[in-house]
């Protein structure tokens, strides 16, 4: 019984793990580039999960075709909040680009409350389901997985193959180093910047399959700390790590709050989000610098 | 005694050998130049010596304690202070306060308070020229006078050891002269041991230092008097002989 | 003109600050409410300026202290109820479990996380107030997610007459004392040696090190000076003047964001910034509520980045900037 609940609760922590991971490949973009911590994530997530809102519930489109339009949207806001910010603050204290980043969450938030009130919404894409013996899944969350491995790969090749790519690969190499080569660091920043937020809002897209009534301007803060948990598990800096991050941390929050929910008296969903936090603590604690290493 | 003594201290940074087993030994008051071409190591030894970075292999010793693993804060009070080949101001503070800052966590910290180190501050900084430039923020001073500035916030620590990385770098042969001048009577009156790192300025180092040690490419090639050093055949091969090349490449 | 207490000169402003409201309140009509926001804000600003302002780092999650604190009175009004008889000695050792629980968490914080650079600092508070109010409600700690109601305690201890005057006039005159006294300790910091080192960490943390300042202790020394006024402000400010407390209210980072938004607008690090950011921040927000509703955030938000990228010293600091060495600038730092 409870190891037929555990598996059914990999499979449900694998596919949730791989758009968790995807949905953190733009923060650790962004710090693996310019050294910047976007605080601010889980707001630019809910940019992602409203544009879906909007798609499937005004215009009745199929939610996949938000990936674009909402990764378009990323960019636009990413260009905007680099050169009216971020730029100007590269040689600043940290503590600058900390609380603009944050403060940047606020806005958004605060941006999206005034177009579309604050309560919770939510819509169903009902596309069938798929029984696996030990758990059944809804087509559309598996459709969200493999839309992130699919980008997650589409990333890779992007990296390998493109100049684009391989400039903001040396940057993150050496960016003293990529500069003197002939790299044009300034706009490698920009570009990076912008499909960092590109990807997260993109995310946010995939993230709704499974949230069916969670959308709310204040929904992102969760994801911010996730996001967090799952870019210190793969190091921060790396993309992929944190792709595979996501995965260990899909794993970890589905089958921890299958135990607690056997523990009498305790709340097991609030406990997994305190598990998570606890997390965070201790990689930062034993290993700063991560704990799957991925190029 | 010796004040500092090294045994064979190796850092690397990643495959790259930045130190090469480099063991060398200074006297309590002495002066010591260390040259070396760009990226022999300097900067790393003196961050071996402070504590930035412990060594891989080797053992750091001041007045015969190992202080190997010690962390930086630890050593300052010990007697060590440093100035950095780029200047690192407290940038909002007045160079007043910055200088204070070195007296109050330096050799003397358990025993002098704020007012006594604002006190040493306005003496060091009278001392070094910087009288006018007391209540100006750090960050507002030229990079010259940020040099000054360093060198004062670490004299205000009363160092018995003073590790100065190309602290005249960007100076004038004039103003140069005058910082000699300076350097060994402070260092006379104060008995500190000082080790300077000077790289292109090779008028310095016959003026000021009793020995010198080159580095290439992390190791000890020379360790001599400063007549001998300097016309060792080495030295002109790896240092003199690159920086005439490289002058000849320029004109 | 340099006389012994020249160097206490700047507490002038902020004194007469605290003083000027306290009056206004007391003598204008229908004021006092404001004013208490005002009380509020002003001391959470100043008491999270003796952290972010002072060391440079920022926590996402100070919130959390305030929310302990809150419990820490709560705790000690719903456990000691059956010893009326200590009557206000009770509301002192709310206090004393309000510092000795901030004070804790913050040690326990701080001692993971101050040992780690800015950016993963900032990381690793990032949940510390939802994670602590998760665990409150996941391990069903102090009533879990249905929280803790002790008007009735408070009647029973202090006597109806007596608690409904703390709860309407006492806690915001005990919230002006905790801010004017942080700002006594903010000065009395600055003007020694942890001031010092603190300006130095800020400024170059590598630097600081080498020149023997050992810069966790001065770190923690803050953080946790910072939090134990923040436990305070909880107890009095929310404890105290609304006996009851639910987890989802006194853990909501929107709190910590006033807060970033008061010490940044006011001025990071200077002693006077958070009093005059709160001014700003509470007297806007109370206009803005009125002709306005519903897009204060939103306006803070953006005037936050336009401070960061335009005046990062903040309003104070560049007063402080253009008076140096001025007669006015001898009372503001
Ligand atoms: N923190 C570091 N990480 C990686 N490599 C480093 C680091 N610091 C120095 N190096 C490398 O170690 C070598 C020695 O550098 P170091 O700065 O000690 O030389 P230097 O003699 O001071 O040079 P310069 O004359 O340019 O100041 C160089 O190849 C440098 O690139
Ligand atoms: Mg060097």
């Amino acid at each position: 019984m409870l190891l037929e609940q555990l598996s059914g609760n990999l499979i449900q922590g694998v596919v949730l793990g791989a758009v968790y991971g995807m949905a953190t490949m733009g923060l650790s973009l962004i710090f693996g580039v310019l050294k910047v911590v976007n605080v601010g994530h889980g707001a630019f997530v809910m940019v992602g999960a409203f544009v879906t809102l909007f798609f499937f519930s005004s215009l009745g489109l199929n939610p996949f075709i938000a990936i674009p339009a909402a990764f378009l949207v990323g960019i636009l806001l990413g260009l905007a909040f680099y050169y009216a910010a971020i730029k100007k603050l590269l040689n600043a204290p940290e503590l600058a680009t900390l609380l603009a980043t944050f403060s940047a969450g606020v806005l958004l938030e605060e941006t999206v409350k005034m177009i579309f009130g604050s309560e919770y919404r939510g819509f169903n894409w009902d596309v069938g389901k798929v029984d696996l013996i030990v758990t059944a899944l809804p087509m559309s969350k598996i459709f969200a997985a493999l839309g992130s491995v699919a980008i997650a790969l589409l990333l890779y090749v992007w990296f390998k193959r493109t100049r684009a790519g391989s400039a903001m690969r040396s940057v993150v190499e050496d960016s003293h180093g990529a500069r003197v080569c002939g790299v044009n660091v300034d706009g490698v920043y920009a570009m990076s910047f912008a499909l960092g937020i590109g990807l997260t809002v993109a995310s946010g897209v995939l993230l709704t399959m499974f949230i069916p009534v969670g959308i709310n301007p204040y929904m992102g803060g969760g994801y911010t700390l996730k996001a967090f948990v799952i870019a210190v598990l793969g190091g921060l800096s790396s993309p992929y790590g944190a792709f595979f991050g996501g995965l260990v941390f899909g794993l970890i929050e589905n089958t921890s709050y299958t135990l607690f929910a056997f523990i009498p008296g305790v709340e097991p969903f609030s406990l997994t989000r305190f598990l998570s936090f606890l997390i965070l603590l201790i990689i930062l604690l034993i290993r700063p610098t991560g704990i799957i290493k991925a190029k | 005694m010796s004040l500092l003594r090294l045994e064979n201290v190796t850092k690397r940074f990643g495959g790259l050998v930045a130190v090469d087993r480099v063991s060398l030994e200074i006297k309590k008051g002495e002066f010591l130049g260390i040259v070396g071409p760009n990226g022999s190591g300097k900067t790393t030894l003196f961050n071996v010596i402070n504590g930035v970075f412990y060594p891989d292999e080797g053992r750091v010793f001041f007045e015969e304690t190992d202080i190997t693993r010690m962390p930086p804060y630890k050593r300052a009070p010990l007697g060590i202070a440093r100035t950095f080949q780029i200047p690192r101001p407290f940038a909002s503070a007045t160079v007043r306060e910055n200088v204070a800052v070195g007296a109050m966590f330096g050799f003397q910290a358990k025993t002098i308070n704020v007012e006594q180190s604002l006190e040493i501050a306005d003496k060091v900084i009278e001392r070094i020229g910087l009288s006018s430039h007391g209540n100006k923020s750090a960050g507002v001073l030229t990079p010259v006078e940020k040099k000054l500035m360093e060198i004062a916030r670490a004299l205000a620590m009363k160092p018995k050891l003073l590790l100065m990385d190309e602290a005249m770098a960007g100076m004038h042969p004039g103003e140069i002269d005058n910082m000699v001048k300076f350097l060994r009577e402070v260092a006379q009156e104060e008995e500190i041991a000082i080790v300077a790192m000077v790289e292109h300025i090779m008028r310095a180092v016959v003026n000021m230092a009793e020995k010198v040690i080159v580095l290439d490419y992390g190791e000890k090639i020379v360790d001599a008097p400063t007549r001998e050093a300097l016309s060792d055949p080495r030295v002109v091969d790896v240092y003199l002989g690159k920086g005439a090349k490289e002058e000849n490449a320029e004109g | 003109m340099k006389n012994r207490l020249s160097p206490y000169y700047p507490l002038l402003p902020v004194f007469v600050a605290y003083f000027a409201l306290f009056l206004v309140g007391r003598n204008v009509e229908g004021t006092w409410q404001l004013v208490a926001t005002l009380l509020f804000y002003c001391a959470l600003g100043q008491a999270f300026n003796i952290f972010l302002g002072m060391t440079g780092y920022v926590d996402f999650g100070y919130v959390a202290f305030l929310g302990v604190g809150t419990y820490g009175m709560a705790i000690a009004i719903t456990g000691l109820a059956n010893f009326p008889q200590l009557g206000l000695g009770i509301v002192a050792i709310g206090f004393v479990l309000a510092i000795i629980m901030a004070t804790l968490l913050s040690t326990a914080v701080g001692a993971v996380a101050l040992r780690l650079r800015g950016a993963y600092f900032a990381i690793a508070t990032i949940g510390v107030n939802e994670g602590f109010r998760f665990l409150i409600e996941g391990a069903n700690l102090w009533n879990g997610s249905s929280g803790m109601i002790f008007t009735a305690q408070l009647n029973e201890i202090l006597g109806r007459d007596l608690a409904s005057r703390v709860m309407t006039l006492w806690a915001d005159i005990l919230v002006l004392f905790i801010g004017a006294l942080a700002a006594v300790v903010t000065l009395l910091y600055m003007k020694s040696k942890i001031g010092y080192a603190l300006t130095a960490l800020r400024e170059d943390e590598d630097a600081a090190k080498v020149m023997g300042i050992n810069v966790t202790k001065y770190k923690i020394t803050a953080f946790i000076t910072s939090a134990s006024f923040a436990g305070t402000v909880g107890a009095a400010a929310w404890a105290l003047k609304t006996p009851y407390v639910f987890p989802p209210e006194v853990f909501e980072i929107h709190y910590t964001i006033e807060a970033i938004i008061i010490v940044m607008l006011g001025g990071a690090g200077t002693l006077l910034g958070p009093l005059v950011g709160a001014l700003i921040y509470g007297v806007s927000k109370y206009y803005l509520s009125i002709f306005l509703p519903g897009v204060q955030l939103f306006i803070f938000a953006l005037v936050i980045i336009f401070v960061i990228v335009t005046f990062p010293e903040g309003v104070v600091g560049v007063i402080k900037r253009k008076t140096r060495n001025t007669a006015i600038g001898q009372y503001i730092i």
